[in-house]
């Protein structure tokens, strides 16, 4: 089920980079096996966060740039947006904050995405599996959200629109003690906190 | 009611603070060369009349519970005990007798109750010399007999260790027991457990200044990990770092003044230093390796910490200015939460073998390193305040559970609730 869900990852990142507007609405994908669904994870996870997102005052009131694209038709509510996946969470190699090939791949897909809703501004959160002490984690975490938004910005997304977060392995999203949860708790999660 | 019960103990400590009068010789040391531990008589103390109380039964049966707990004192067995003819009249035949069935210290004591106080005269006799070795007036309100009971366990315990006991000792810790991780405090038996914070968030990692006044610690309360000072006595909370990106690992300088801790805004974490009182901070590393985890090493001049710059978290070593850094763990694949004991030379910390953590201890006066393999996967080593004992946490049982090594080095579990984590152990409150 971990490589299905995997495979789906990939193909939609593939039709994120070909066709943007057909992906606009992904069908959401079940990975039953884990404790918290792995993708589209944010809306869960985002829904179980009120405060973190309800800290963003008045974004959802600001105004469309003349030539924004598309962001008018986005869902208005934010935790029913991110359940809609846009934005695709990206994998780590143990112990590692270095973004693989894979990973890179879906950036540039969700940087696509984010430049054509300028508006859009986004918490990504790092996180890692337990296997190293939790603080270690808290910086290897912090790393990890971080490297991804380096690489938004190089690709030309504006950083200001960008924040980060680590949460180390404090909120793992699946909660088995082997590699099969671990791959899916190092981690970085995009949540979309205004648009 | 928690804070209030914590403002109580904290107050008998202030009273039980007066100086003590009794012989600062180190008994073991000085009279028993060689030997590990000392038998005293503890016969039920005397009462005065009308003295009887529920006060004084807790002082006794507390002083009791305290002094089998430890190592270094054994209690002569009531069979033994029994054999004794006391005869009040003839106090020196008395300890004649003691001595006979093996007592080597008799614990002579008369306790009243006094209104709502609670008054103990103790004298402890060595029974080779036939002379006093200790004695001392121990006075509190009768609430707090069984807090007036550890102070008296814990001098007994430094009369022959030079070192006090850990009677009046606490763990700080996390604990997800109510839901969310929140931070908690307990005695170090495991017993009194209470919760300091209801945040209903993330707390990590606490800290405790060495004279137990302020707790330094983690919490996402404001979204992002934050460092934080609180009061357990008053639950006064005030923040100390708020650093973007990353604030954690506390760890307070000896004098109590300023905390070494790990943050990074960067996208990279370093070591900085809060001064407590200012709040002024001072950068000590500018890697673009990981560096976290400080530990202030007792006299103050070192900070060992975690870094990555070798390639995988090692342990290093730097003075308390940033200057001088420099690998100090090698024999790892992984290495990380160091933790000095008080005599400055051990340095525990977290290692890896086959796969799990387990606590390591290096020396570091002949670099000799000692793995202490445990069921499951064991980490985050704290010492007790004198020393003679570890607090790690372990998932042995299934879930992550605080235990400690006893005096005797046997390990014994002091949460079972929920998953609990990241103890720091201090001497008492204050």
């Amino acid at each position: 089920m971990v490589h299905a869900w995997q495979t789906t990852t990939l193909v939609c990142a593939a039709v994120f980079v070909a066709m943007t507007a057909a992906c606009s609405k992904p069908k959401p994908v079940v990975a039953p096996e884990v404790g918290r669904t792995p993708q589209p994870a944010a809306a869960p996870v985002g829904a179980e966060r009120p405060t973190e997102v309800a800290a963003e005052p008045d974004l959802t009131a600001a105004p469309l740039p003349a030539g924004g694209v598309a962001t008018g038709e986005l869902p208005r509510d934010l935790a029913e947006l991110n359940r809609l996946g846009y934005l695709k969470d990206v994998f780590f190699d143990t112990d590692k904050s270095d973004l693989t090939a894979e990973a890179r791949d879906i950036l540039a897909a969700n940087a696509a995405w984010l430049r054509q809703h300028p508006t859009v501004r986004i918490l990504v959160e790092g996180h890692c599996d337990e296997r190293h002490t939790a603080e270690y984690n808290l910086a290897l975490g912090w790393r990890r959200a971080n490297a991804v938004k380096n690489y938004l910005v190089s690709l030309g997304v504006d950083g200001g629109r960008i924040d980060t977060i680590s949460y180390g392995e404090e909120r793992p999203f699946a909660l088995g003690h082997d590699e099969s949860a671990w791959r899916l708790n190092r981690r970085a999660h995009f949540v979309i906190v205004g648009r | 009611m928690k804070t209030r019960a914590l403002v109580a103990a904290a107050t008998a400590l202030a009273i039980s603070a007066a100086p003590s009068w009794g012989q600062e010789e180190v008994y073991l040391q000085v009279t028993n060369p060689g030997l590990t531990s000392v038998v005293i008589a503890l016969p039920s103390p005397l009462t005065r009349p009308g003295g009887e109380s529920a006060a004084a039964r807790t002082f006794t049966d507390t002083l009791r519970a305290d002094l089998e707990q430890t190592a270094v004192i054994r209690l002569l067995e009531p069979e033994r005990e029994r054999l004794v003819e006391v005869d009040p009249a003839q106090p020196a035949l008395t300890r004649q007798r003691w001595r006979s069935v093996g007592a080597q210290f008799l614990l002579d004591s008369t306790v009243a109750t006094a209104g709502a106080q609670l008054v103990a005269d103790v004298r402890l006799w060595d029974l080779a010399s036939g002379e006093i070795a200790y004695s001392r007036r121990l006075q509190a309100p009768t609430n707090l007999a069984a807090t007036m009971a550890h102070t008296l366990a814990n001098e007994l315990v430094r009369l022959f260790t030079g070192r006090p006991g850990p009677f009046l000792s606490r763990l700080a810790f996390i604990s997800d027991r109510s839901g969310a991780k929140e931070l908690w405090v307990m005695r170090w038996d495991g017993s009194e457990a209470q919760q300091l914070t209801s945040y209903r968030s993330i707390a990590m990692g606490p800290a405790w200044s060495p004279d137990g006044q302020w707790l330094a610690f983690t919490s996402f309360l404001r979204g992002a990990p934050q460092l934080f000072l609180l009061r357990p006595t008053e639950g006064y909370l005030k923040p100390l770092s708020t650093l973007p990106g990353v604030n954690s690992s506390p760890s307070f300088s000896p004098d109590g003044r300023r905390v070494a801790f790990a943050a990074g805004g960067d996208g990279n974490t370093d070591i900085y230093v809060a001064e407590v009182e200012s709040g002024a901070l001072v950068r000590l590393t500018s890697s673009r390796a990981i560096e976290t985890q400080p530990a202030w090493s007792p006299n103050g001049r070192q900070i060992a910490f975690t870094s990555t710059a070798s390639g995988r978290p090692q342990i290093h070593l730097m003075d308390a200015e940033g200057t001088n850094a420099r690998q100090l763990t090698f024999a790892d694949t992984f290495a990380d939460e160091a933790a000095w004991a008080p005599d400055g030379v051990r340095l525990a910390y977290t290692t890896m073998v086959d796969g799990r953590f387990q606590i390591a201890v290096l020396d570091m006066r002949t670099g000799t390193r000692t793995v202490i393999s445990g069921p499951g996967s064991n980490e985050s080593p704290c010492w007790s305040p004198d020393g003679t004992m570890l607090a790690f946490v372990s998932n042995r049982t299934g879930s992550k559970q605080i235990f400690i090594t006893d005096a005797a080095g046997q390990p014994r579990q002091l949460t079972r609730e929920g998953n609990n984590t990241a103890p720091s152990w201090v001497a008492q409150l204050q």
